[in-house]
Formats: structure tokens, C-alpha cells, sequence
């Protein structure tokens, strides 16, 4: 950025040092602002926020970077002022604060990509000038504030002791990039790997058992076992709490019912929740779409929500949870509920299958042209639709669930993998291709006897645990353009939610850890396919999008 | 300036006899530019074959030459793309740009290469028929391409270099790789 | 001042901020002080385990507001315990800090450095404050 300053290199280790304590900074403030809102004039954790103030000014000023450098100083100015002054402590002064704390967050966010606008910074500094320049009365007369006591002084105490405690166990600061260039090598040594089993197989096939055929099997199975301990050992280092997006949200949320007039709060829960920094990265935009959907479709007015018998307020919670290996993020308002008639009437114009009970229908808000909005001019402008929030989700391997209840609220429920980078999969085999399918996405395989697959109005239908459901064939719905299909002597059932589908293959290959790989932009974005892997012989497998497959319209 | 030897990196053993033959060519072209017309702009070029005709990119753009291993087919990918391949552990989208330019896909034979292009950061690879050779001409030899030219594929032609008795039309990589996939009037 | 003073030698940081280790790392990386010795602690505590152990330290730049053991108490306890008292200990404060240098220099704290400086404001200051760890080695 600032060219001329010494430490203008570490402007990554400046945001990723500043910009949590500006959050936290601006959380604070927003609760605040509800107590002084309420008529609870406290402002005990104002000394330890002006503290933190104080450190951020002094970080600025050391990067050069005048603009943050001054709206932190006019925010310590502000805090003096509402320490030593109760009258101060209104609304009015909150939002103030607030406007500035979130200015300094944009900054500092920015800091890498383009220099702050001094401009606002100076407004905001002139704005804070001329609201202190009022003295309010009785302002001498006010007793030095009690020691502090107040919940948000106690998280930011929190925040700040958690770090040293880790830098004592000896914590270095590593470049992300570093991590996947690691991860990538061990991507390598896994494809490697992968290949010595077949390599002791045929080897064996030929020499017969010897003493040194033993050895070496044995060595086989210790490295698989090493590659295991060193593959989970990579994860923990790019695990990051999910909390590091959650925190975007606050203001976000604040502004927005602010503009839309209505009451809400937002609560966050299980923040502490780690995820790979690579979903983390990725899942702010599709939960961002969810809670503004949640605001401005999903919450009623004061007055509406008054007369419905509901608190004014609205309550936000946005919370996470680790299962076994996925984790589990759910939105959840508690507004007046889906239109279950509106999105049904919406589908039957846009001819999507509308069977199955209420459930299913609140499901066909991700289908592309579905819109939950009361009227268009609200949608206008607005986040990425739904749709796009969810292939957001599949994208990631993750899946999306809605539930709704009428002036009860709805529910999103998010399930995301625990990393992208690497997928148990099993192995098929259709028409001499061969694919990956993601495990957390497979209930069941099932070998084909003559009848186990019935076709009905050209639809493939089996008996699976006691219920219909439909089967494709690999070979058609992958398209694989093969005249003579070879004998498809099982099917995988592949499940989403609640949703299950058979895919008829050849051949189950096998088990595999694979190395997950993006694909291209060039290549669209194929339904079926989430992305790539290269397999031990090295030739490249397609992972086989499950969330998309179900989805997709039945074929015979 | 780029160097033909570093431009198109060989990948394995096999391929350094390509790497000593185009660097070899380029150096006969450039002394060859270099008696006759010093003053003009060069433009470095790697040719290549699809069916009869003469391509060209710039040689810029170009990271490596590979032979053409196991392509592996994308479900619902777009129809010009033929698949991927393993590039060193990287996914490499490979791109049949016969069909791209209206003529019908073939089977790579034993002289196919693909072409690695590096092209708005991006890293894709072009199949093609053979690879010629890398050339350097003078930039007064690039004319627009001709209209016969023209009513193929014009949107991803951006001229053509007259050199000799040759014609090497030059591809607009760009237009080519990531305008939309606009439907090729198919000569009748 | 004497010439070794500005030469390299082995300097602590006490602080409890990733980004200020970061921008000691790049001031005692170049310049006058290149080739210099930088040990980290990132709490006080931790600080004076590492300030105990090291008698050869030219120089401490310590932080005020810290976990575990903050800058003043590690300055209490580095008077209390009568620990290597021919060690420079600078406090690293932001400006408008007047209170806070004031008690430091009060708790035995050599001298105050206040941000934003510039790499050149720590080499004067190094320099200005001497080398004493010659004598210390000699009265070891």
C-alpha cells in the first residue's frame, strides 16, 4: 500500500491482527447500543474498547495508514467522552460509534487491496468533532465508571488471552498458500502411494511369496497408516474457527433491518466451530444471502409481528456444530414462514415437479427462478438468490435444507464438509469410465439381480429399504455416448437430504482417499460433477456431484 | 524476451528432442529475420497443424508442448472442451479446437500435441493435430484474414501471416478461449 | 555513544501483538542492527523467563498492555528480583500515551518508544542507550 513505509509488507499480518479486534470492537458497540436503547446507560467495558481502540491507532500509525489511523482516535475520543460522561451515553452517540467501528472494519479489510478513503475518514473525524464540541450538562458531576463487569469487556478480554496462550505453546504465523502448496505435495505422495498396492500385487502375482514380498506388504500398510496420521495432521493446521465469518455479520445484519424498519436481533452460537479456512472463505456469501433473506422476507414488522402476539424483536440465529465429520450450520429466523402456495403456484408456471408434502415444496425455493420475495422491488439489488446460495453449498460438497413452519419461522440447514481437499470416496466404473463418489453421499451399494430394477414409464425404479425409489443409468445420465453398455451389475444409492437416487454402474472399484481438485471455468458447471482427482494410475477421475445428481431429472 | 527453449518447457525426456528442435528452428529463424529485415517488429510464433491447414500462436502465450496422454471425458461439459488430463498432478482442461473452428473432432493420432496456453492466468490446453515448428515473422507479413477465411470462423481468427509459399492463419486465443460459445456455421 | 552500540547484538521483545514481532523482525533485519539476535515472547511472563536467561540482551522492547504478566509487573518483578538491571528495558507505547510512560520510566523502564516510529527512530535509540553487555559479560 503506503510504498514509502518500512512495514509496508506485512500489511496480511496487519488485517489479520486488526481487523478481529475492530470487529469485536463493533460488536460491542452494537450491544451497547441496545442497552443504552433499553435505558441501561452502563458503559463499563468502554475502557477496555477504547483500549483496544488505542492499539489499532498505533498499529495504523505504524503502517502509514492515516485514514484508520484517524478514525481510531476520534472513536478513543468518543469512548473518553461516554466513560466520563453518562448524558453521553444515548443512542445517537452509539450509532456514531458504530458507524465508526465499522468504517475502521472496511478499512482495515480493505487494506491489502486499495488505499482507504481519506475523505470519509476526515468526515467521520469532523462528524465526531462536532458531536463532542457539545458539552452536555451535568457532565462534571458524574462518578468514575465501576470496574468493568460487562459481557462484551469480558469476550474481547477473552479474544485477546486466547492468542498469547497459544503463542506460549510456541505459535509461528504461516502464509495459507504455504498450506496448500504443502497439502498439494501430499496430494502428490498420496496418488503415489495409491499406486504401490498394485504395483506388491503384480509384483507378487510373479515372484510368489517370498520373505521379501512380506517386508514389503508390511511397509505398504505402515506407510498407508503414516499417510492417514500425516493427512489429518495437514487439516488441523488449516482449521479455523467459523466465528471468523460470523463476525462479518453483525453490522450487516443491523444495517439492513435498520433500512428495512424492522426489529431484529442477531445471535450467534457455536463460533468456536473449526472449519478449513478453504469452506470459510467460500460460505460467507451464500450465508450472507440467508440472513438478508431472513430479514427482508423472512421478518415480519414491529407492528405486524405485535399484533401476531410475537415480540417485537425478531430473533437471527446463525449457529454451528461439528458432527462426526461434517459440519452442520443452520439459519434460523423465526419470522412468518415460507408461502408454501405462493412457491407451489410459482413451480406449477415454471412446470417443476411439485409432489411430496409441504417439505418438498419449501425445497423448490433453490430451484432457479423461484423467488421468495413479497414483491420484485425488493429482490432488486439484492444478494445471489437462493439458487446460487445453494450451488454455493453443492459446490463445496456441502448440502442446504429448508424448513418452514407458518408464522413460526424457517430453518436452513447447511451441511458442510469438514475440508475440501480431501474426499473418501468409492471407485466406479461405467462404460470404461471412471468416477469417484464422495462416501458421505452413498448409503448403500447394491449388486443387480435380474429384477431388482423394474422400468416403469421409462423410468428405472428398485425396492431399496423397503421403498421405491428410482434408479438411473450411470451410463445415460453421464452421458458416457457408449452403443454397447456393458452390463451394469450394480447401483450405488446416492442420498441428499432426503432425497435418494440409484446410479446403475459396472463395476465398484474400490475405496480411495482422493486429493480433490477444482475444475476449470471452462469446463461450465456440470450438475454431476463437483470436480476431479487424479487416481493412482494417474490418469484423471471425475467426483461425482451427489446433491446435483439427485437433483437432476429422472432418466430411464 | 522469451526463449523458445523456456517457452516450451518439455515436461519428460521425450520431449527434448521437440524442446532442440524448435529451439534450433527458432534460431534458424531469427538469423534468418536478422539478414533480411532487421528493422521490423518480429512476432514469435509456434505453428501448427489441423488437417491441412497452418495455426499460429503467439509464442508468449505458450508454456509447454505435451504429447497427449489419457483424456478424460467431463459429464456436461461444453462440447468444444474434449476433456482432462494430468498435467503433473494439475488438471489441465483440454480444448478441442477443431471443433472450435468448425471442423469435425479426430482421434489423436501419434503426432497430436496438445499445447499448454497460459491466457488471462489462466492454463488450458489446446489439442492439435501436429506441431509445426516455432517461427518468427516480421509483423508487415500479418494481414486480416481474407474473407474466404473469414466466413469459417472468423470471431477466433485474428490474421493471417503470409511466409513463403505458406499461409499460417493466427488464432485470437482470447475470443477463442472465453468468448461464448457462439454455434459455427457448419459449411454446407 | 560508542560504536558498538550500533552494531548487532541480541535484542527481546516482549509483546503480545503478531504484527509489532513482525515489524521488529523487519528493523533488526536491515540497516544498522542487520545480523541481530530477536527473541519473542509474546506475554510478560514468558518475557521474563526469556529476559532471566539471557544476560547478554542489549536491549528489551517492552509492551505495556499484555496478558499472563503485563509491563509493568514484569518491571516490578525485574526491580524485586534485582534481575540484570544493566539491561535496557524500552516501553513500546502509542502516542498520547503520556500516563503510561510516566509509570513505566517510574517502575525502572529505561526509556519509552512511541509508534508510529520508523526503523531509524529504534537504531537511534539503540544507540543512544549503549552497549552494556561488555560489562555485564565481565562481571559475569
Amino acid at each position: 500500500m503506503d510504498s514509502g513505509n518500512a512495514f509496508g509488507d506485512l500489511t496480511q499480518d496487519y488485517i489479520a491482527e486488526c481487523l478481529p479486534l475492530a470487529e469485536a470492537v463493533t460488536d460491542a458497540f452494537l450491544q451497547l447500543e441496545r442497552r443504552w436503547r433499553e435505558g441501561d446507560a452502563e458503559a463499563d467495558s468502554v475502557v477496555e474498547l477504547k483500549r483496544t481502540l488505542h492499539t489499532l491507532k498505533g498499529n495504523s500509525a505504524m503502517m502509514g495508514l492515516r485514514p484508520m489511523q484517524i478514525v481510531a482516535h476520534a472513536l478513543e475520543d468518543v469512548c473518553a467522552r461516554v466513560v466520563a460522561d453518562v448524558a453521553a451515553r444515548k443512542p445517537e452517540i452509539a450509532a456514531l460509534l458504530i458507524e465508526g467501528a465499522g468504517l475502521l472494519v472496511d478499512q482495515i479489510r480493505g487494506a491489502a487491496e486499495s488505499p482507504a478513503d481519506p475523505v470519509r475518514a476526515e468526515g467521520f473525524v469532523a462528524r465526531v468533532a462536532a458531536a463532542l464540541a457539545v458539552p452536555t450538562p451535568g457532565s462534571r458531576d458524574v462518578p468514575p465508571a465501576p470496574e468493568p463487569a460487562d459481557r462484551a469487556g469480558l469476550r474481547l478480554e477473552r479474544r485477546r488471552s486466547e492468542r498469547p496462550a497459544d503463542a506460549a505453546g510456541g505459535m509461528i504465523r504461516v502464509d495459507f498458500r504455504r498450506l496448500d502448496a504443502l497439502l498439494e505435495i501430499f496430494g502428490e505422495a498420496m496418488i503415489e502411494q495409491s499406486a504401490l498396492p498394485e504395483v506388491y500385487r503384480r509384483l507378487a502375482a510373479r515372484c510368489g511369496s517370498c520373505p521379501e514380498i512380506g517386508e514389503l506388504d508390511r511397509v505398504v500398510v505402515a506407510l498407508r497408516a503414516t499417510m492417514k496420521r500425516l493427512e489429518s495432521a495437514l487439516m488441523d493446521t488449516r482449521l479455523l474457527p467459523i466465528a471468523t465469518v460470523f463476525a462479518r455479520f453483525n453490522r450487516l445484519v443491523r444495517d439492513l433491518a435498520q433500512a428495512e424498519r424492522k426489529q431484529i436481533r442477531l445471535v450467534t452460537e457455536g463460533g468456536e466451530t473449526l472449519l478449513d479456512k478453504a469452506i470459510l472463505d467460500r460460505i460467507g456469501e451464500p450465508l450472507l444471502h440467508l440472513l438478508t433473506n431472513a430479514v427482508i422476507h423472512g421478518v415480519e414488522s414491529a407492528e405486524e409481528r405485535l399484533r401476531q402476539g410475537k415480540p417485537p424483536e425478531a430473533t437471527l440465529m446463525l449457529s454451528a456444530a461439528a458432527l462426526s465429520d461434517r459440519v452442520m450450520v443452520t439459519v434460523v429466523d423465526d419470522g412468518r414462514g415460507l408461502d408454501t402456495e405462493r412457491i407451489l403456484a410459482q413451480a406449477r408456471a415454471l412446470d417443476l415437479d411439485v409432489g411430496g408434502g409441504a417439505d418438498a415444496a419449501h425445497g423448490l425455493i433453490f430451484q432457479p427462478g423461484l423467488s421468495t420475495a413479497e414483491s420484485v422491488s425488493h429482490v432488486a439489488g439484492r444478494g445471489i438468490g437462493l439458487a446460487a446460495a445453494a450451488a454455493a453449498i453443492h459446490a463445496l460438497g456441502g448440502s442446504i435444507e429448508v424448513r418452514s413452519r407458518p408464522s413460526r419461522g424457517v430453518v436452513f440447514t447447511l451441511t458442510l464438509p469438514l475440508t475440501l481437499a480431501i474426499l473418501r470416496s468409492l471407485i466406479v466404473e461405467v462404460d470404461q469410465e471412471r468416477y469417484a463418489v464422495p462416501l458421505s453421499h452413498v448409503a448403500e451399494t447394491v449388486r443387480v439381480e435380474p429384477n431388482t430394477v423394474h422400468a416403469i414409464d421409462g423410468r428405472g425404479v428398485a425396492m431399496w429399504r423397503g421403498s421405491a425409489i428410482n434408479v438411473a443409468d450411470g451410463g445415460a445420465l453421464l452421458g458416457t455416448g457408449a452403443t454397447h453398455s456393458a452390463p451394469r451389475n450394480y447401483f450405488v444409492v446416492l442420498f441428499s437430504g432426503p432425497r435418494r437416487r440409484g446410479l446403475l454402474v459396472d463395476r465398484l472399484v474400490g475405496h480411495q482417499d482422493v486429493v480433490v481438485k477444482s475444475l476449470d471455468p471452462s469446463l461450465g458447471r456440470p450438475d454431476v460433477v463437483s470436480g476431479a482427482t487424479i487416481l493412482g494410475d494417474g490418469r484423471v477421475a471425475c467426483i461425482l456431484d451427489a446433491t446435483g445428481i439427485v437433483a437432476q431429472r429422472e432418466v430411464a | 524476451m522469451t526463449t523458445p527453449a523456456r517457452a516450451a518447457r518439455p515436461s519428460g525426456a521425450n520431449l527434448f528432442d521437440f524442446a532442440d528442435q524448435i529451439a534450433a528452428q527458432a534460431q534458424a529463424a531469427q538469423s534468418l529475420a536478422q539478414a533480411t529485415e532487421p528493422a521490423v517488429a518480429q512476432l514469435q510464433l509456434i505453428a501448427f497443424r489441423l488437417d491441412a491447414e497452418e495455426f499460429g500462436l503467439p509464442l508468449a502465450t505458450v508454456r509447454e508442448v505435451i504429447r497427449v496422454g489419457d483424456i478424460t471425458r467431463v459429464p456436461q461439459a461444453p462440447e468444444h472442451i474434449r476433456g482432462v488430463t494430468n498435467l503433473r498432478g494439475r488438471i489441465l482442461s483440454v480444448v478441442e479446437i477443431r471443433t472450435r473452428l468448425g471442423l469435425n473432432a479426430a482421434v489423436p493420432g501419434p503426432r497430436s500435441r496438445i499445447i499448454v496456453v497460459e491466457v488471462q492466468h489462466r492454463v488450458v490446453g489446446l489439442l492439435v493435430d501436429s506441431v509445426s515448428q516455432v517461427l518468427k515473422i516480421g509483423v508487415d507479413r500479418v494481414i486480416p484474414a481474407p474473407d474466404e477465411v473469414r466466413s469459417e470462423a472468423s470471431d477466433h481468427i485474428s490474421g493471417v501471416a503470409h511466409l513463403d509459399q505458406r499461409l499460417i492463419i493466427l488464432l485470437d486465443l482470447e475470443r477463442m478461449l472465453f468468448a461464448p460459445n457462439r454455434a459455427v456455421p457448419s459449411p454446407s | 555513544m560508542t560504536d558498538s552500540a550500533t552494531r548487532p547484538g541480541t535484542f527481546l521483545a516482549v509483546d503480545d501483538s503478531p504484527l509489532h514481532h513482525q515489524m521488529y523482525r523487519v528493523v533488526f533485519a536491515h540497516g544498522a542492527l542487520a545480523g541481530s539476535t530477536l527473541l519473542h515472547a509474546m506475554n510478560g511472563r514468558e518475557g521474563f523467563e526469556l529476559y532471566a536467561a539471557h544476560p547478554e540482551l542489549r536491549l528489551v522492547l517492552l509492551d505495556l498492555n499484555m496478558p499472563e504478566m503485563n509491563g509493568l509487573e514484569f518491571l516490578a518483578k525485574r526491580r524485586a528480583e534485582a534481575v540484570h538491571l544493566h539491561i535496557p528495558v524500552v516501553l513500546v507505547t502509542t502516542e498520547g500515551s503520556r500516563e503510561d510512560e510516566a509509570r513505566g520510566r517510574a517502575a525502572g523502564a529505561w526509556d519509552y518508544l512511541r509508534k508510529p516510529f520508523q526503523p531509524i527512530d529504534l537504531e537511534r535509540l539503540v544507540a543512544r542507550l549503549g552497549d552494556y553487555t561488555a560489562s555485564a559479560v565481565g562481571h559475569g
